[in-house]
């Protein structure tokens, strides 16, 4: 037994920084650190190819909308599992770093769509009325429900 | 205090209704296992944590669970939201239709109401946290049943981003009982409960108690 594991107790070992995905792949993958994506053999990809929904008709307006979306949950994503690591290793540095950065983006990215389509959160309005302090918008209840699968 | 954001953690996009599909998922939003129970089960057992991060991390991973529970519900929904009663009698899902038609309501597969009854809040640190690494696995289980019987890829990419975040969710709240443990008597944890005895908690606790 290490120092750390006792008799009538669950031990789990402390996770230690290691290689991290790129966003767009740590949201396919359901996590941003490599040591923790442990697949299941019955999930590996069936030979059913995915059929785009459309794409081919799709306007242009509404192309952009879904591309800045997906960059705005992909770097959300990366925040959500740095956030369960820093909770636990708020003295990483390492984490803190990838934190400061990715905050950034995220907060540009939610201005943009808020500007250009709808706001995602109420705060986001205050983005929207900065750049036109004119708009007579109240613009909330503007955009698809989240649940319709953005097919509307 | 809770703000809603307009968009799903992990997109949902699925053409196709099947209502057999549907009451299966279902049971991640309403079943014993489900990511409303998960919810309910961290947001409840956080305000009594000895240790203030822990108390961060369930607060964190309990707002986590409510996205979770609204990508199993939009899933639900985009496989029943243009149902026709002949589908509903063909695939299983009469029953549910008679009493909710094509609306949406926590209950598990088995057609079980969710309730409180499935989770645990037992004002005692040790307990609670033995009870969270349970319960994620518990739900990756349903997550692997799922993805053994569930093909259309439109359906299993999300169920596959679930059951990945079940296991990093095991692993924090493992960190969190290590961190609890640090609190407690090294010879036996077992000698007084963290989180009402609190005059005999050791730092780190202590200290933040103090602070308080």
């Amino acid at each position: 037994m290490t120092e750390r594991e006792h008799l009538a107790m669950a031990s789990v070992p402390a996770q230690s920084w290691g290689e991290l995905y790129d966003p767009k792949q740590a949201l396919k993958t359901g996590t941003i650190f490599k040591d923790l994506n442990l697949p299941f053999f019955a999930a590996e990809d069936l030979a059913i190819p995915v059929v785009p929904a459309g794409e081919a008709g799709k306007d242009p307006k509404q192309r952009e909308r879904e591309e800045l979306l997906g960059k705005i949950q992909e770097v959300s994503f990366y925040l959500d599992d740095l956030r369960l690591y820093l909770d636990t290793h708020p003295e990483e540095s390492e984490g803190l770093s990838e934190l400061k950065k990715a905050l950034k983006q995220r907060k540009q990215l939610l201005k943009e769509f808020a500007v250009s389509f709808y706001p995602l959160t109420f705060d986001c309005l205050a983005g929207i009325y900065e750049e036109e302090p004119e708009r007579q918008c109240f613009c909330w209840e503007k955009g698809p429900a989240p649940w319709e699968g953005a097919c509307v | 205090m809770w703000i809603y954001e307009k968009r799903l953690q992990y997109p949902v996009k699925i053409t196709k209704t099947c209502p057999k599909t549907a009451q299966l998922i279902i049971s991640q939003y309403g079943g014993p296992d489900g990511e409303l129970s998960a919810s309910m089960r961290y947001l409840s057992q956080r305000y009594t944590m000895p240790v203030k991060a822990v108390g961060g991390l369930l607060t964190d991973i309990g707002t986590e669970e409510l996205s979770h529970m609204e990508i199993i519900c939009s899933m639900v929904y985009q496989l029943t939201k243009n149902l026709t009663v002949e589908e509903a009698k063909a695939g299983g899902f009469d029953a549910y239709y008679i009493d909710h038609t094509a609306g949406i309501w926590p209950q598990a597969a088995s057609a079980m109401p969710f309730t409180a009854k499935e989770f645990q809040s037992k004002g005692d640190a040790v307990t609670d946290l033995t009870e969270d690494l349970a319960a994620e696995q518990k739900a990756r289980t349903v997550y692997d049943n799922l993805l053994r019987m569930i093909p259309d890829p439109e359906i299993r990419e999300p169920l596959k981003f679930l059951r990945a975040r079940e296991i990093v969710h095991f692993q924090r709240f493992g960190e969190a009982l290590e961190k609890t443990k640090e609190t407690l008597d090294r010879k036996n944890f077992y000698y007084f409960n963290p989180e009402f005895d609190k005059q005999m908690v050791t730092a780190p606790a202590a200290a933040e108690a103090g602070e308080k």
